[in-house]
């Protein structure tokens, strides 16, 4: 599904390069379950959104579902990931001027899906993670937990191949981190491959395989 | 989706409503006067444009070219005989009319209705007498009119026939059926003539459609010509031509004006040709075509009718530029507040982003957001439109009503303009907001950096521009008050304080003791608290001017000299006290003997000293005046013209005003009120059938500068409402400020700064754009200012002191509307801010 040869990324802070990702090599077949982990600042967050297309890269080739993505342009890009990929972020990032149901009901919008069928979906998932009751608040009325749970339906809602999830549990207590990760082993089951950005050994085994990253490099693989 | 978006929007408007409401205000002041102004311009450029063949009709329009003076003298009219003999020798047109249009008469005039018990007596606003014209059997070709009785076939054929309004048909005949008016008869006294008329026909009115055609009655040309009235001249002398005389023409598809303007001189130099065979001078008059929707603006040719309202475009243009500032202004407000707050709307966009929404769809998101805030702005506008009315008043023709949101091309306009300022405004906010990399918002790195950011820079610029043109309003608007204080309050070289004049009929016998004038003078005499009282000619800086060329010989030779009579007798004087330079008054009774001539005279004809005057002689008529005295100049007009000859004599022929001067009224409130109500009960013994119409002389001279009041006014009302937007842009730039700050105010509270200081860095940035745009807004304004000042022949001077008046004042305002938020999060607990970050 993704393949990354020789992925370099780098700043230029006072005239030498700094590496964020050094020739980073990575297959990922359908169906994974991949935990990346590392000490803040290897690179664990930059390679994730390298992946998901949301940054670029300096050197290097990377397939997605056999498409050249550094070949193709920034439109076609963007189609490309918002067939395929959904986000999970740390931080929720969900639209405080919307409600669950808005937010959840966004990314079907830009897909141009009919609103009857919108409606239906979105009644779907949030009857799936059991928030019905809760479809009508806004995000900052919502828990932690609740407000990630949120996010990953939102990741969910268009139905993607794969999930990107950025420290999902990070601001969570382990209670609610450990409903997410079930969460996310189900979803595997079901054949969605998932790819997330852990600090927590526990966490990341869950995983089906476990990357470690150091200043840039892939130190060693599980 | 645009149900998205539009949730979005609301929920952003509520969430930060004080920033909505400073966009929605400075918009919807801007739209308010954009919709007012939109309605007064496009009601003036409309004028005559219901009319199909508008572009094919012209006015013939005159320019008299005097070869020694050097001077060309416009005329709004034709010679009389002209219309009739253009049809006939001429080719090139459709139709040809000629009408004479009537001014009031110093007799005064009268409409009967046989039957009535009545008269209707002829008065500016109920019946005026302007609205009455002499017109051929072709004016109802070249405009048509809609008929309600009678028909066009035969109209104004015959004399003494006339064509009225519905109109003046109810005015004059009460509820009768339009078709029993037919033939009835109309009595009119006017001119000294008394005419006999026949209703042969009623037209539809033209009232309430924008056009200079405000004539409701139509007489027969023949009448006047066939009978020889007072005023046939006008109508049928090849030597006489007056503004009263008016031609249109309509031409034949594809002729040019220029041709018939070249058969017009042909014309004309044939009659000329006949005019020197029988030994008169020759005049230079040459003939124009003026076309149609040119009349109700050129000022040189003046209005269709005596007295019509003409628009003036420099004005009309100086509306529209202060609508479309006002709307910038406003927009900046917007781009300012929403280009400042992005950093706070770019997490939601990194979101929209990542789950895929496109550039396109952002920009769009944003465009229907500036498009909802710009659709408040206009409904709130819409209900503060009444105080714009207000504000406008003085700009806004009668004609325009308050039920202007009837019409269907203002909901046009209003469209227009929405769409014209959702795309100005929002544009730039949105190209900014959307920019953004994804990855970057979403890690919330836009918040430090923002107050380096290139948009912060333009937000500068825009504060500055702002200001600019506030400030340079402001000091416009002080600059014109001062000069019409100084025109108001210079000395004018007479007196204007407690001066009562009015208007004396005229009579036959105006020399005689026993003529009315002099009963009603001797009369008025006997009133305790008027103190002088004069029979003489207009006040000093009247409306009745007489203006002659006047032969003089100084001893040494003769100068031909253009010289202003003024009719005066010894108490005039004293009421108006009018100072002498050397000589002395006139005694009293001394007839056409003595006169008295002003600096500018004794000047004109090459005296150094004034003195060299006395003794000499005015040739007036087959009159010889001595001259006994010069007297100090004196302004016969507004301080926009320079002071002219002058010579004052005493004719009984000229007399035509009483004027009284008032005794204080300061011990007893209300004297001058019980005094006017006394003359006017003398007055009407006198004149039992007049109208008693006074005017204090100080609200005469006011009225000179009606143009300028309106101006300051206009001038006034635009600064004040720049100044509001600036400062709501202002406002909520601080607010956006402090809100930035609030963890580094707090940091720096902690480590001991004081509110006051804390204050003044808050402050100081923008302080130091409001000086910016000071500086850059004086010197333009000196500029403007300058220029505008050499229209005056007698002017202030443009002191520092307005630009510190200024300066001093806009920074007052500006810190106190930085000092209401900056002082409340400089004296704000710090442990509040550091806890919640």
């Amino acid at each position: 599904m993704i393949e990354l040869k020789k992925i370099s990324k780098w700043v230029t802070v006072g005239g030498r390069p700094n590496f964020l990702l050094k020739d980073v090599n990575l297959f990922v077949k359908e169906g994974e379950f991949i935990s990346v982990m590392g000490p803040s600042g290897s690179g664990k967050s930059t390679l994730l959104n390298v992946m998901g297309m949301l940054d670029t890269f300096n050197e290097g080739e990377y397939k997605f579902l056999n498409e050249e993505v550094h070949k193709i342009k920034e439109k076609q890009r963007s189609e490309l990931y918002k067939q395929y990929i959904g986000f999970v972020f740390q931080a929720y990032h969900l639209i405080d001027e919307l409600t669950v149901y808005e937010n959840i009901e966004t990314p079907l919008l830009y897909k141009n899906v009919k609103q009857s069928e919108r409606k239906a979906m979105v009644a779907d998932i949030l009857d799936r993670f059991n928030i019905v009751g809760k479809k009508d608040l806004f995000p900052t009325q919502l828990s932690g937990g609740q407000q990630q749970l949120v996010g990953v339906a939102r990741a969910l809602i268009s139905k993607p191949r794969l999930i990107l999830a950025d420290e999902p549990t990070g601001n969570l207590n382990s209670k609610q981190g450990e409903e997410i990760m079930n969460l996310f082993t189900e979803l595997n089951k079901e054949g969605v491959t998932i790819i997330q950005v852990t600090h927590s050994e526990k966490n990341a085994a869950y995983g089906t395989r476990i990357i470690h990253l150091l200043d840039g490099r892939i130190e060693k693989e599980e | 989706m645009l149900k998205n978006y539009l949730l979005v929007a609301v929920r952003n408007f509520l969430k930060r409503r004080i920033f909505s409401l400073i966009n929605i205000l400075g918009l919807s002041i801007g739209i308010s006067a954009a919709l007012i102004i939109y309605l007064i311009v496009q009601f003036e450029f409309s004028y005559e444009n219901f009319r199909k063949d508008k572009d094919s009709v012209y006015r013939i329009v005159t320019q008299m070219n005097n070869p020694q003076a050097k001077q060309t003298f416009p005329i709004g009219g034709v010679e009389g005989p002209l219309p009739a003999a253009l049809r006939n020798e001429a080719t090139g047109m459709e139709a040809i009319t000629h009408f004479i249009t009537l001014f009031r008469s110093i007799g005064g005039d009268k409409i009967t209705i046989p039957g009535n018990p009545l008269p209707t007596v002829l008065k500016r606003g109920k019946a005026d007498i302007t609205q009455i014209i002499y017109a051929d059997e072709y004016y109802f070709r070249l405009f048509p009119h809609v008929w309600l009785a009678g028909s066009e076939q035969h109209a104004l054929k015959e004399p003494n026939q006339a064509i009225l309004t519905d109109e003046r048909a109810r005015l004059y005949f009460g509820h009768l059926r339009l078709e029993d008016i037919i033939g009835r008869q109309i009595v009119y006294e006017i001119s000294r003539d008394t005419i006999v008329c026949t209703v042969t026909g009623i037209v539809k009115t033209l009232k309430g459609k924008a056009t200079d055609f405000r004539f409701e009655e139509f007489i027969s040309l023949k009448t006047l010509t066939e009978a020889q009235l007072a005023n046939h001249s006008v109508a049928d002398d090849w030597s006489i031509i007056s503004n009263a005389s008016q031609a249109f023409v309509k031409l034949k598809p594809g002729v040019k004006p220029l041709q018939i303007e070249n058969q017009l001189t042909a014309i004309r130099a044939k009659h000329q040709e006949d005019k020197s065979n029988q030994g008169k001078d020759k005049d230079f008059a040459k003939h124009y075509l003026q076309p149609l929707n040119d009349i109700h603006f050129n000022q040189e040719y003046g209005p269709l009718l005596y007295g019509g309202r003409q628009a003036h475009k420099p004005t009309l243009y100086g509306l529209l530029l202060t609508a479309v500032l006002l709307l910038i202004l406003g927009s900046i407000n917007f781009i300012n507040l929403t280009t400042a707050q992005s950093a706070q709307r770019a997490k939601e966009i990194g979101i929209r982003k990542t789950f895929g929404s496109g550039k396109r769809k952002l920009v769009f998101q944003f465009l229907t957001e500036t498009f909802l805030l710009t659709l408040f702005a206009t409904v709130l506008s819409i209900i503060l439109s009444p105080l714009f009315f207000k504000i406008f008043r003085d700009f806004i023709p009668a004609e325009i009503s308050f039920s202007f949101l009837g019409r269907y091309h203002v909901w046009l306009f209003l469209a227009l303009l929405i769409l014209c300022i959702t795309f100005f405004s929002g544009l730039y906010p949105a190209w900014v907001l959307t920019r953004y990399k994804p990855v970057v918002s979403l890690k919330n790195q836009l918040y430090s950096g923002s107050s380096q950011t290139r948009g912060s820079w333009l937000r500068k610029t825009l504060t500055v521009f702002q200001f600019v043109v506030a400030q340079f309003i402001l000091i416009a608007t002080l600059a014109v008050s001062k000069q019409l204080y100084y025109s108001l309050n210079k000395d004018l070289g007479y007196n204007t304080q407690a001066i009562v004049s009015f208007f004396v009929p005229f009579d036959f016998d105006f020399s005689s003791p026993t003529s009315r004038r002099f009963v009603l003078a001797e009369k008025l005499k006997a009133i305790p608290s008027i103190d002088k009282i004069s029979l003489a000619g207009d006040v000093p800086a009247g409306e009745f001017t007489l203006t002659q060329d006047l032969n003089f010989n100084t001893g040494k030779k003769n100068e031909l000299l253009t010289t202003q009579i003024i009719n005066t007798d010894p108490e005039y004087y004293k009421i108006f006290n009018l100072k002498l330079k050397s000589g002395r008054y006139p005694f009293p009774d001394n007839i056409l003997k003595e006169s008295l001539i002003n600096e500018a005279f004794a000047k004109a004809v090459g005296f150094k000293n004034p003195e060299e005057a006395l003794g000499k002689f005015i040739q007036w008529g087959n009159a010889k005046l001595l001259i006994v005295g010069v007297l100090a100049d004196f302004h016969t007009k507004s301080t926009h013209e320079s002071i002219k000859p002058i010579v004052a004599l005493t004719s009984k022929s000229l007399n035509s005003h009483i004027h009284f001067s008032l005794k204080p009224q300061t011990n007893a409130p209300g004297l001058w009120k019980a005094t006017l109500e006394k003359v006017e009960r003398e007055f009407k013994q006198v004149y039992p059938d007049k109208d008693f119409e006074y005017r204090f002389f100080d609200e005469t001279i006011a009225s000179f500068y009606k143009k300028e009041q309106a101006a300051r006014k206009l001038l006034a009302w635009s600064s004040g409402l720049c100044i509001i937007i600036s400062c709501l842009g202002l406002l909520g730039l601080v607010i956006y400020i402090t809100n930035v700050r609030t963890k580094e105010i707090a940091v720096r509270k902690i480590l001991g700064a004081s509110a006051s200081q804390l204050t003044t860095l808050l402050s100081r940035e923008l302080i130091v754009l409001v000086l910016l745009a000071f500086a850059i807004a004086s010197p333009l304004a000196w500029i403007a200012v300058n220029k505008w000042l050499q229209n005056f022949s007698y002017r202030t001077d443009i002191s520092w002191w307005l630009f510190g008046v200024c300066g001093v004042g806009m920074l007052l305002v500006a810190m106190t509307v930085l000092g209401v938020r900056t002082i409340k999060s400089a004296i704000a607990n710090p442990v509040n801010a550091l806890r919640s970050e």
